[in-house]
């Protein structure tokens, strides 16, 4: 019986051995698990879509330079159907059964954080651009890499900004709905507005998903508040923004985490987006050069024409997972995990989406440029060196703004 | 304090009392709570119907909202016809889909014991609610009227008029359906089936055609939903699953026997709801939805209007 056992177990191990042979010995697949279905699978789709289109560019300049040869790279994407538990068991086989080298992460920051615990598990870097949550990175966790700048700074560049508005906003509304990465903002922008002696008329934290913000909203106007910080998602936002409208709550100036950058998110308000200010870590700048891509605005002329529809934050921060991949890879001369997850920790590169470099805990650091909905396009409003263009502040009132017609 | 804003309006509201200022929010808030029950009353009412003549939980319910939902939206960006004038041909085309969907799939398991209806109007859900993230891609589709943002003030209240015409539709349309159930003869005959089948048949009554057309009927009131609900809410092919709860909670709240419990069930819910969202905190209008159920359950476990057992 244990002779059996033991030749069994010798031909799995042979068996094992083989399997990168009869696989195209070259490629260096990325493994992901991806909302392309049920509730998030509108923002999952643009990490499908930049992860395919990042390693089709990297592919056509040559693919990756390891020691001296030339891989490739491809990929391997399931569909998590927006279910975490799913999205853990595909990780998992990724890992175990397909024996993918490397993983790019999927949408959101609940996913990341149960996600990156097999990446650890497995000792396979995990380089993610969907999880911003400051929960992904509090764990020492020595496989997990982040795009996405931290989520308790997302207000910071905007309660900076506010202190420098006219008339200066006095009192704000804090709602963030009840998941990892809107924890994280409310627990970020707290200490912010009460270090920017704005006071904190509303803290309020929302159920996900919710579809009726009235209440709310009745008890912003009856406070009469100035300023209207939501963290939050899409759809909560366009329901919050509908609903402001038809019970005519107008404060000085609202601010969404999520939304604003997006061109669906302003497609489905049309001219009632107007004035919202979010925003990103990201704008599609030729100032942002890149190897393989050329710079973002060529990037986003790139991708705009391929997918039809226009990348935002999200899609450059997945491109640059792939990017960072290709670089630590390249920088390690191999493709061993632990030399590539060593490589990563001293990544310092340009890219499309900034310059990539992981800070102790694995997260990124770039500043949030302060956006604004100015008639049909997003303008970057306050940055790093102060205002760039005007912010529209106050925000007329609904009844005052001009409408071009019968709805869109 | 805030010495630089102008207007005697801003004084006022100083000088006014914090009480006073509760007292608005509360007006508020209530009338908030009501005209979401009217909504949600609407969304309910096909799925009551459903169950209490077919005995049938249609958990594609939510579903068919969306459907309808999406229906509207085309009619109205692509054709200009407005949500509300929209309803009848939202109603009669979902009526013909809900028809032909009983009379070719539910009617196989009609009989069946309850599970296997749960189970083929769940596999009914998926298949919706997949088929239309091909068709119509995961983004948010809003219906938005030139006048969907307008409202009318009452005093301190405002009154959101997309709201309040999804309000009034719902009423309407309830009174219709307990008038149609009481005076017609359709009517009657889908309530004498509900009670009693084999009596039904023997006065000439045609099971299968009849089966259909509450179906049917039910589809569209949920088509009809859809339409006002992507007129002041948000439609992506994921909102059914949601929906579909809600619809249940109220039509067990107001109770299967009638329509107007229906309406009592929805406002009950959008008032409590709307209340704990202001005093408990945003995170427990689900809490406070779900509660009132169980209450009901325990106390009047054929709902609110239903009969009492």
């Amino acid at each position: 019986m244990l002779r059996i056992g033991a030749s069994l177990a010798g031909c799995l191990l042979a068996a094992s051995l083989f399997v990168p042979d009869t696989s195209s010995a070259a490629d260096i697949t990325l493994g992901a698990s991806v909302q392309l279905t049920g509730p998030f699978a509108n923002t999952g789709r643009y990490y499908k879509d930049a992860y395919e289109f990042a390693v089709d560019q990297i592919n056509e300049k040559g693919g990756v330079k390891v020691g001296n040869q030339q891989s490739k790279l491809a990929l391997k994407i399931y569909d998590n159907q927006s279910d975490v538990n799913l999205s853990v068991r595909q990780y998992t086989q990724l890992a175990s059964q397909d024996k993918v080298n490397f993983l790019l992460g999927p949408f959101a920051s609940n996913f990341a954080i149960a996600d990156s615990a097999v990446s650890e598990k497995y000792r396979i870097p995990m380089v993610q651009g969907g999880g911003a949550s400051d929960q992904i990175f509090s764990r020492k966790f020595k496989y997990i890499f982040g795009t996405l700048a931290p989520a308790t700074d997302y207000f910071q560049s905007t309660v900076e900004m506010m202190t420098k508005l006219k008339p200066e906003p006095k009192n704000v509304a804090l709602l963030y709905a009840d998941d990892a990465f809107d924890v994280s903002v409310a627990e970020g922008t707290r200490p912010l507005l009460k270090k920017a002696g704005l006071t904190i008329a509303l803290d309020e934290r929302y159920t996900s998903n919710a579809t009726d913000f009235n209440s709310l909203l009745a008890r912003i106007r009856s406070a009469n508040i100035d300023a209207v910080l939501v963290a939050g998602h899409e759809t909560e936002i366009l329901n919050f923004i509908r609903q402001a409208q038809s019970l005519s709550v107008s404060p000085k100036m609202y601010s969404f985490t999520v939304g604003v950058p997006s061109a669906d998110f302003r497609k489905a308000l049309g001219e009632d987006a107007d004035f919202a200010f979010g925003m990103t870590a990201w704008l599609p700048s030729a100032s942002l050069k890149d190897k393989w891509f050329g710079d973002a605005e060529q990037f986003a002329k790139a991708y705009k024409a391929k997918y039809g529809y226009e990348p935002d934050y999200h899609a450059a921060s997945a491109a640059a997972d792939v990017e960072a991949f290709a670089q630590a890879i390249e920088d390690a001369g191999s493709t061993d995990p632990q030399k590539v997850r060593d490589a990563l920790t001293k990544l310092n590169f340009d890219s499309l989406y900034g310059t990539i470099a992981f800070a102790e805990d694995g997260q990124i650091r770039l500043p949030q440029t302060v956006i604004q909905i100015q008639g049909d396009e997003v303008v970057p409003i306050y940055g790093k060196q102060g205002f760039i263009t005007q912010p529209k502040y106050p925000m007329p009132a609904w009844n005052a703004r001009q409408t071009t017609g019968a709805g869109k | 304090m805030r010495g630089k804003r102008p207007g005697p309006e801003n004084s006022e509201a100083e000088i006014q009392t914090n009480e006073g200022i509760a007292v608005n929010l509360l007006a508020q808030v209530l009338l908030n709570g009501v005209l979401l029950g009217g909504l949600y009353a609407i969304m309910a009412l096909g799925l009551a119907l459903v169950w209490g003549v077919l005995n049938i939980v249609n958990l594609a319910h939510g579903a068919f909202i969306m459907l309808g939902g999406y229906l509207a939206w085309y009619l109205f960006t692509g054709l200009g016809i407005d949500p509300f004038l929209g309803l009848p041909i939202t109603a009669v085309a979902m009526f013909v889909l809900g028809y032909l969907v009983q009379r070719l799939l539910l009617n196989l398991i009609v009989r069946a014991p309850m599970f296997n209806t749960l189970l083929i109007t769940f596999g009914i859900e998926v298949v919706i609610t997949y088929v239309a993230q091909l068709a119509f891609s995961a983004d948010f589709r809003t219906i938005n009227p030139s006048y969907a943002g307008n409202n009318v003030s009452l005093g301190p209240v405002i009154i959101p008029v997309v709201r309040l015409m999804a309000f009034a539709a719902a009423i309407v349309l309830t009174f219709g359906m307990w008038v149609f159930l009481l005076k017609t003869r359709l009517g009657r005959a889908i309530r004498a089936t509900a009670q009693n089948l084999v009596a039904a048949r023997l006065y000439g009554i045609e099971p299968r055609h009849l089966y259909a057309t509450t179906f049917g009927i039910g589809i569209g009131l949920a088509g009809m939903a859809g339409s006002l609900y992507g007129a002041v809410s948000q439609i992506n092919p994921y909102i059914g699953a949601t929906l579909t709860a809600k619809c249940f909670a109220i039509s067990i709240i107001g109770g299967l026997d009638n329509p107007l419990g229906v309406i009592v069930g929805g406002i009950v819910l959008g008032v409590i709801e709307s209340l704990a969202l202001l005093y408990v905190g945003a995170t427990f209008g689900d809490v406070a939805s779900f509660g009132v159920l169980v209450a009901v359950l325990i106390v009047r476990p054929s709902g609110l209007l239903g009969r009492t057992a």
